[in-house]
């Protein structure tokens, strides 16, 4: 094994995460516990688009629908967030199930549009259901305690996100390297190809949305908990570009390049923190650069000139052969010539 | 309210549905895709008009004129910069790069003309009391949006009707493949498509601008109803998008007079679902047929 | 008489008004290799596609081992034992060679998402065991040294042999292949037919070949059909098939015609 090899560099980020609250002062915990959330949401976005190739726009709402969940059962029930958490999670798994019916009849640029339009749909139930969500102006999440464990409230924090983010990283890992995982890329480089083999496509691709919902949705309960606060802002359409620009730059199809995407787009997202202008700028420049010029995202570039690296192999080689397809129904000509 | 002022504010915004409709179909017509900065596209030539007007003192007809001029060349650099390189790429790729333009015009629109919230006003055209025939109640300043748009469009059939620019577009959205071999470069005509489609979402946006005010984030909701619109039309027809816009226009006036007038704002949403309930093997759900 | 492993009865396809495929018949028997020719535009891969179910017919039915799957999902169809290439190259693009023959045996493994995410003993031994097999499976058809190469390295006639691979690799009862000797060189070509031969004799599968290589197919075919214009015009043992002269009429009448012109 290569000095530099996945598993060595891996191992070095894991030692340093947990002594990462020894040295850091509370500042910089709270971007190391980002890094691990947004982690969580691009490794849900690649599971979706990177590896089954669904091109949804519904992360944020997921993302947002974690948060709320596990706050508001916190507010409205009094439930304590070692329920309330899982249960937000499972709730924006549920929807992603749920929307990816519909969607799923739809392909390529309906889906793509249809996942768009809930998204902002999600953005108006945040905003106006004021009743329950409490509306524009957000709301407050309960203090939480780690007792009887002898740490503070960030610092717990932080090991709980720790501990989830490397647990779902292991899971996707595998996943990824399985037959499931097999069925996702099949679905992405060949639908018809799939099915050939008895992939079916609808089962495959919700499970791809529930499974990314899943992600979304522990990323946003642990994010209402790391800013004490759920407001609409936080899950708006500028998480859309966040989420693609993670996985575009990481690389779309590698699990370790979710990590890489997140932890640069969150650091660029920390230096810009003043200018929101200059953040849609800059994060919508990085997502254009990259995929004209470097399609594979970062990890092809650690795969080629890192030796032992070793990344398997699952990025979507772009096809050249073939124009897009179309968003049309081909009719043929005749039929179209016809008045 | 009365129903008569509600369908006319519905008709209205309903006209500026259909052109954001219309450039989409545009687009979608000759290339096959759809443009995600469309929206963007859309506020962004409206800036510029507030800027030709309003700062540097333009007329409107003039800023008009030049607006188009304007979101045609945006459109233009928008299939150099993304639909040239990817168009035999994948899907994906395409959709992200306009997602990123469409996200670098927000930035940009944002730093220059106004931070989160603010609104520029555009002066209105006409005078802005309303005026009263008989029992209906009329604003001025919607009759000319009205007039300018059914104008727009008129001029926009003229175009595929009669100039050689308009038919050759028609001939390679029709069969690319056909259009090639008798010569057509349809290279240039998806620019012509990405440009025209441009250009009507500004001229949009310019008669949109007195009626909505002006903000980076109003591109987004104009495109999904826009796209509802197109949708609803048969996403390839020039007439269904119009169809579509007034379509959309006016549920969302109603839906907003008489239900409540935060529903306005996913009139777009529940559209595109509705329409995917009702109708999922018929207007979307009509599968493309892949040869294998 | 052995009862058909495929059964076409009576199918008709059409395409906005136009009749692609016209009440055809079609029997196969258990580990028959049946060739499938005829003109270009003959409908030949629009039956293949009716039997795998990515068609509707208009009229008629399919039966696979006696049990009618008109109207099925391809991907149930698959599941029931039908296998099948296309055409083109549609071997997985982001996978190594080795991982699209795992992909194959999708529908004999079982691991849920569960299993396989938390990497349960299950799911290990059950990777093993698919690894193993399409290790295996690489070898029969000779391209083992290419197992850990992404599909998109291959020459086209290598891929197509890989996805004749991964079909054959979950065992089904019928292939359909949809010109799998496109894009191989004349000397390949021998090798072609014993390949056809060994899976024929030692997978006991029922195969029907499309081809345009006439010698192959008469070569390697227990039977023969001929398609032409949606309809069967003929249909027998190669000989007969040969000297059919309603088939030389249509098709290689067509093409001496053409070659002379
Ligand atoms: N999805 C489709 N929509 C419309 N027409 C189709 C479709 N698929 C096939 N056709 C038409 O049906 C006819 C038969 O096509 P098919 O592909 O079955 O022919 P084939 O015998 O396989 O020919 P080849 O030898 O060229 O592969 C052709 O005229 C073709 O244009
Ligand atoms: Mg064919």
């Amino acid at each position: 094994m290569a000095l530099f090899g996945r598993r060595n560099v891996l191992l070095v980020l894991l030692a340093v995460a947990l002594v990462l609250p020894a040295v850091a002062n509370s500042y910089q915990l709270y971007i190391g516990n980002l890094v691990l959330i947004y982690t969580l949401l691009a490794i849900g976005m690649n599971l979706l688009l990177g590896f089954a190739g669904q091109l949804a726009f519904a992360n944020a709402a997921m993302f947002g629908i974690g948060a709320y969940g596990t706050g508001l059962l916190q507010v409205h029930f009094g439930l304590p967030f070692a329920i309330a958490f899982p249960a937000g999670a499972l709730i924006a798994a549920a929807v992603g199930l749920a929307i990816s019916f519909p969607a799923l009849r739809l392909s390529g640029l309906y889906l793509a549009l249809s996942t768009l339009a809930f998204a902002q749909f999600t953005q108006w139930i945040f905003l106006h259901w004021e009743g329950v969500t409490f509306g524009a102006g957000g709301f407050k999440t309960p203090q939480i305690s780690f007792d009887p464990l002898p740490v503070s409230k960030p610092v717990g924090l932080y090991y709980l996100s720790l501990l989830v983010a490397v647990a779902l990283y292991i899971f996707a890992r595998n996943l990824v390297a399985s037959r499931v995982g097999r069925a996702f890329v099949a679905v992405r480089d060949g639908e018809v190809a799939a099915q050939s083999l008895g992939v079916d496509l609808l089962r495959t691709k919700a499970l791809a949305f529930g499974i990314s919902g899943f992600y979304a949705g522990v990323a946003g309960g642990l994010y209402s908990q790391a800013l004490n606060y759920v407001s609409p802002e936080g899950y708006d359409l500028f998480q859309i570009v966040l989420h693609k620009a993670m996985i575009v730059v990481g690389g779309m199809g590698s699990v370790a390049g979710s990590l890489l995407g997140a932890g640069i787009i969150i650091i660029v997202l920390e230096l810009l923190r003043a200018v929101k202008g200059a953040q849609e700028i800059v994060f919508g420049g990085i997502l254009l650069v990259f995929v004209l010029f470097l399609r594979g995202g970062l990890i092809s570039v650690i795969q080629r000139y890192v030796k032992g690296w070793d990344e398997p192999l699952h990025a979507a080689p772009p096809r050249r052969d073939e124009p897009p397809p179309l968003a049309v129904p081909a009719t043929p000509v005749a039929e179209r010539a016809a008045p | 309210m009365m129903l008569s002022y509600i369908l006319l504010s519905g008709v209205t915004t309903g006209a500026l549905y259909a052109l954001v409709a219309l450039g989409i179909v545009i687009v979608n017509k000759a290339t096959g895709v759809i443009n995600f900065a469309q929206g963007e596209l859309f506020m962004f030539s409206g800036f510029l008009a507030w800027a030709l007007h309003v700062q540097f003192g333009i007329g409107y007809p003039l800023t008009l004129v030049l607006a188009i001029a304007g979101g045609f060349l945006l459109g233009v650099m928008t299939d150099r910069i993304a639909f040239q390189p990817l168009k035999n790429v994948d899907v994906v790729s395409l959709v992200l790069a306009t997602v990123g333009i469409a996200f670098i015009l927000r930035g940009v629109a944002r730093v220059i003309w106004g931070g989160k919230g603010d609104y520029l006003t555009f002066p209105p055209i006409t005078s802005p009391e309303p005026i009263m025939i008989g029992e209906i109640m009329i604003i001025p300043q919607q009759l000319a949006v009205l007039a300018g748009a059914v104008l727009i469009m008129a001029l926009f059939w003229l175009f595929f009707r009669y100039t050689r620019a308009g038919k050759m577009m028609q001939a390679t959205a029709d069969n690319a493949k056909a259009a090639t071999l008798v010569g057509i470069r349809t290279d240039r005509i998806y620019a012509l498509a990405f440009g025209t489609g441009t250009a009507v979402a500004a001229a949009a946006a310019v008669l949109a601008a007195p009626l909505t005010l002006l903000y980076p984030d109003m591109g987004f909701s104009f495109f999904i109803k826009g796209f509802a619109a197109a949708v609803l039309g048969g996403l390839t027809s020039l007439p269904g998008a119009i169809l579509g816009g007034l379509l959309v226009g006016i549920a969302e006036a109603l839906a907003g007079g008489y239900i409540a007038s935060s529903l306005m704002e996913v009139s777009g949403f529940v559209v595109i679902m509705l329409v995917l309930v009702i109708m999922p093997s018929g207007l979307l759900g009509a599968r493309r047929l892949r040869r294998v | 008489m052995t009862a058909p492993a495929l059964r076409v009865e009576g199918v008709s396809v059409g395409f906005g008004g136009v009749r692609v495929l016209e009440g055809v018949d079609l029997d196969v028997k258990p580990g028959e290799i049946r060739g499938l020719i005829g003109p270009n535009g003959a409908g030949k891969t629009t039956l293949l596609n009716v039997i795998c179910g990515i068609h509707r017919p208009d009229a008629g039915r399919v039966l696979l081992d006696g049990v009618p799957i008109t109207g099925k999902k391809p991907s149930s169809i698959a599941q029931l034992g039908l296998g099948r290439t296309f055409q083109t190259s549609q071997l997985f693009r982001g996978m190594t060679v080795l991982e699209n023959l795992m992909a194959g045996l999708y529908r004999r493994t079982t691991t849920n998402v569960l299993a396989a995410g938390l990497n349960l003993r299950s799911h290990r031994e059950e990777e093993e065991r698919t690894e193993e097999a399409a290790r295996k499976a690489l070898e029969f058809v000779g391209m083992a040294q290419f197992a850990d190469r992404p599909g998109t390295a291959l020459s086209f006639g290598q891929q197509r042999v890989v996805e004749i691979a991964r079909t054959l690799i979950s065992e089904p009862r019928v292939v359909l292949l949809d010109e799998p000797a496109v894009g191989l060189s004349l000397n390949r070509l021998a090798e072609f037919d014993a390949l056809l031969r060994r899976i024929r004799d030692e997978k006991g599968v029922a195969l029907i070949l499309i081809e345009h290589v006439i010698r192959l197919v008469m070569d390697v075919c227990d039977r023969v059909t001929v398609l032409s214009s949606g309809r069967r015009i003929a249909e027998g043992v190669p000989d007969e098939v040969r000297n059919d002269r309603q088939v030389i009429e249509a098709y290689l009448g067509k093409e001496l015609r053409a070659r002379h012109s």
